[in-house]
């Protein structure tokens, strides 16, 4: 249990995860959802990023001279979750165009009203 | 839709030409200082968007027209695709092709393909951004 | 009714996977398996290879510059799809 009291950072990001998680089931709004899962999204990016770090060493550019294989911290979690961020942008433009077209047709983006009518 | 103000038309004549240059010192110093090709994509993009929110769509679609967008965009996505591919496929087959030399670390024109590859880069995402404002606010290019 | 079983449901989940975080290593130690080989390798050959001095981007743009460019044709098929959905009609397609 102070395990995770010294890793505070993933465990605040898996509580986040949840947050986001309890957003997207709860509300009927369209919008709520979509931002339910942006936030889903963003814990996650938090969680790999924080793998990385190492106390005492310091970024990865060289400024003054090369300071040797230890001297910097661990540069592979940083470059790989670039595309991750990049992609969730991408995601939440695709999911908002939708709700637009969603609204022309139904007048509403309550999420139960549009499937009583399209039973009905 | 457009703001009719005084003062944010005369202070945006001003101001847009200092963010677009910032933006571009952010991407061409990509491999020397943070930065690189995203963030420096993303601070030009927004400048478009000022302009247009600013001076209404008239005369944003005379400056922006749709034509040139997308032929830029689509070849800045072939280009960094033909860069790339050459310099994969004659380094996996051991051929030694002419390519860019490496130089000193230090300066802007060294390390090879970065700096063009950081420009295409900067290029298809300050387009996309300014393709996904004008589409939401108005519905036409 | 369904307010209350969302509210179980997401707590067991949370809990196992806090479970599993428990047992990960301390953070910002440095002998940890995740900081093996491959990352000194990429560190010692990054500025002689590629001349880089922003070491990410010397990763992203020559060790891995496929994955940037998939990730670019994400981005560019995003704006092509969401200019597909939201055109109007109209005197548009000239």
């Amino acid at each position: 249990m102070e395990n995770l009291m010294n890793n505070y950072i993933e465990a605040g990001s898996i509580v986040l995860f949840g947050i986001g998680f309890m957003t997207l089931l709860l509300n009927n709004n369209m919008i709520k959802k979509i931002i339910g899962l942006n936030i889903m999204d963003t814990a996650i990016f938090l969680f790999f990023i924080a793998r990385g770090f190492i106390y005492g060493k310091d970024a990865p550019i060289v400024v003054g001279e090369f300071k040797g294989v230890d001297g910097y911290i661990n540069p592979v979690p940083t470059s790989l979750m670039l595309t991750g961020i990049v992609v969730s942008v991408s995601m939440t433009a695709f999911m908002l165009a939708l709700t637009i077209k969603l609204h022309e047709k139904y007048k509403t983006i309550d999420l139960r009203e549009i499937l009583n009518m399209k039973e009905g | 839709m457009s703001v009719n103000s005084e003062i944010l038309s005369v202070v945006s004549k001003f101001i847009i030409p200092f963010i677009q240059v910032f933006g571009i010192y952010v991407i061409v110093n990509g491999h020397i200082s943070p930065g690189g090709g995203f963030a420096g994509g993303t601070i030009i993009g927004a400048s478009f968007i000022l302009y247009r929110i600013v001076n209404g769509s008239d005369k944003a679609k005379d400056k922006f027209s749709y034509n040139t967008l997308i032929k830029a965009m689509c070849f800045s996505l072939i280009g960094y695709g033909l860069l790339k591919g050459y310099s994969f496929i004659g380094g996996g087959l051991n051929l030694h092709l002419p390519s860019f030399p490496i130089g000193t670390p230090g300066r802007i024109f060294s390390g090879g393909y970065l700096l063009p590859l950081n420009i295409f880069i900067g290029c298809i995402v300050a387009i996309t951004m300014y393709f996904l404002y004008s589409l939401f606010s108005e519905g036409e290019i | 009714m369904r307010k209350f079983i969302t509210v179980i449901l997401t707590s067991l989940l949370i809990g196992i996977i806090l479970i599993g975080v428990s047992d990960l290593p301390e953070f910002g130690k440095s002998d940890v398996p995740a900081h093996n080989y491959v990352s000194k390798t990429y560190l010692e050959d990054a500025v002689k290879e590629t001349g880089a001095l922003n070491i990410i981007t010397g990763i992203i743009l020559d060790y891995r510059a496929f994955d940037t460019f998939v990730e670019a044709t994400v981005l560019f098929t995003g704006a092509i799809v969401v200019l597909l959905l939201l055109r109007r009609e109209g005197d548009e397609c000239e």
